[in-house]
C-alpha cells in the first residue's frame, strides 16, 4: 500500500529535556528555597536575575561615580576645600584627572592628594583677586557722583 | 574711623605671597627635586595614565586589564604615552594635564589576550510576550606595567 504521511502513533518526542532543563537550573543552583531544584519555580527566578544583571551594569557606573565623588569630597574636607571648589580649581589649572583616580590618590597617595588640594586652593585664591579686580574704577567715568546745578 | 560692619566686604581678604620670592621658592623646589631624581633617590614610582580612554594608577611590576582588543601581539612591549601624574614618596609631578615624554617613560608588555566571562543580556517585559536574550563575550587584553623611569629634565 502506499503511504504518503507518517503514522498517527509516530510523534515527535523530545529526547535532551534533561539537558535543556539543566541549562536554566545551573544558573539556580545558589538560589534559596525551593528554586534552585524546581524547574518551574527556577524559569522565573533566573530570568529575573538576569533582567536585573543587565540593569545593575547600567547603574554600576552611576554608582560608582557616586562613591568617588563622596570619597573625593571626604578627603578635600580633610584639607579645608570643599569638592565643587576643588573639582573646580583643578580643571581650571588644566589638570585633567578623573574621579576615579582622584578617590584612589586620597585613599593611597595621601601627600599626593594634599598637594593636589593646595594647587586648586591657590588657584582659587588667583581666581577670587582677579575677580576682586585692582580696586581703581573702569575708564571713562569721570565722576561717582552726579551733580544737579 | 571707627569699623562698622561695611568698612570691609564680608569676605576674607585674600593676599597672595610676593612673586619674586616666590619665584626663589619655585626654583629652590624644582632644583632640589632634579637633585633627588638624578640620585636616584626615590622608592617605588606610581604613575596616572590615560590609556584605552581610562585613566589608570600604576605601579611597576602590575596587572591591567582593558576591555577592548589591542593591536599588538602577545609579548610586545608597549610605552604609554599620555602621563597625567608622576609621584613618589617625597615629590608628585603633576602635569598640565600631560607630562613631556622626555620626562617619563613607561613600559608595558601585553601578556593575555582572552574573551571576558560570558555576560547575559536579558530583557524581558512581563504580560507582554517579550523575551529577548543576548550572550557578550567582551574581547580583553591583560598588561603587565614593567618600568616607570623619571629623568631629571625639569625646568
Amino acid at each position: 500500500m502506499v503511504v504518503l504521511s507518517a503514522a498517527r502513533w509516530v510523534r515527535s518526542r523530545l529526547s535532551d529535556r534533561f539537558w535543556r532543563v539543566q541549562e536554566v537550573l545551573k544558573h539556580a543552583r545558589h538560589f534559596r528555597g525551593r528554586k534552585n531544584r524546581c524547574y518551574r519555580l527556577a524559569v522565573r527566578s533566573v530570568r529575573r536575575a538576569f533582567v536585573r544583571s543587565t540593569k545593575a551594569r547600567r547603574e554600576k557606573k552611576r554608582f560608582l561615580r557616586e562613591l568617588w565623588i563622596t570619597r573625593i569630597e571626604a578627603a578635600s574636607l580633610e584639607h579645608g576645600l570643599k569638592y565643587p571648589a576643588f573639582i573646580s580649581n583643578l580643571l581650571k589649572s588644566q589638570v585633567e584627572l578623573n574621579r576615579k583616580v582622584l578617590a584612589d590618590l586620597a585613599i593611597y597617595e595621601p601627600k599626593t592628594f594634599k598637594s593636589l588640594a593646595a594647587l586648586a586652593q591657590r588657584r582659587r585664591q588667583e581666581g577670587f583677586l582677579a575677580a576682586l579686580g585692582d580696586g581703581k574704577e573702569p575708564e571713562g567715568i569721570f565722576s561717582r557722583i552726579v551733580h544737579h546745578h | 574711623v571707627a569699623k562698622t560692619s561695611l568698612t570691609s566686604p564680608p569676605w576674607p581678604e585674600v593676599k597672595l605671597p610676593d612673586p619674586v620670592e616666590e619665584a626663589k621658592y619655585h626654583a629652590e623646589v624644582v632644583r632640589k627635586v632634579n637633585g633627588l631624581i638624578s640620585a636616584g633617590e626615590y622608592g617605588r614610582l606610581f604613575a596616572v595614565v590615560h590609556f584605552a580612554s581610562k585613566q589608570w594608577k600604576i605601579t611597576s611590576e602590575d596587572l591591567i586589564m582593558m576591555d577592548n582588543v589591542l593591536e599588538a601581539e602577545c609579548g610586545d612591549r608597549i610605552r604609554m604615552e599620555k602621563v597625567l601624574l608622576v609621584g613618589a614618596d617625597d615629590f608628585t609631578l603633576i602635569g598640565r594635564p600631560l607630562l613631556g615624554k622626555d620626562l617619563v617613560r613607561v613600559e608595558a608588555t601585553v601578556i593575555e589576550k582572552t574573551e571576558s566571562w560570558p555576560k547575559v543580556n536579558v530583557r524581558f517585559w512581563r504580560r507582554h510576550n517579550f523575551q529577548r536574550k543576548k550572550i557578550i563575550a567582551n574581547p580583553q587584553t591583560v598588561l603587565r606595567i614593567n618600568t616607570i623611569e623619571i629623568y631629571p629634565c625639569l625646568s
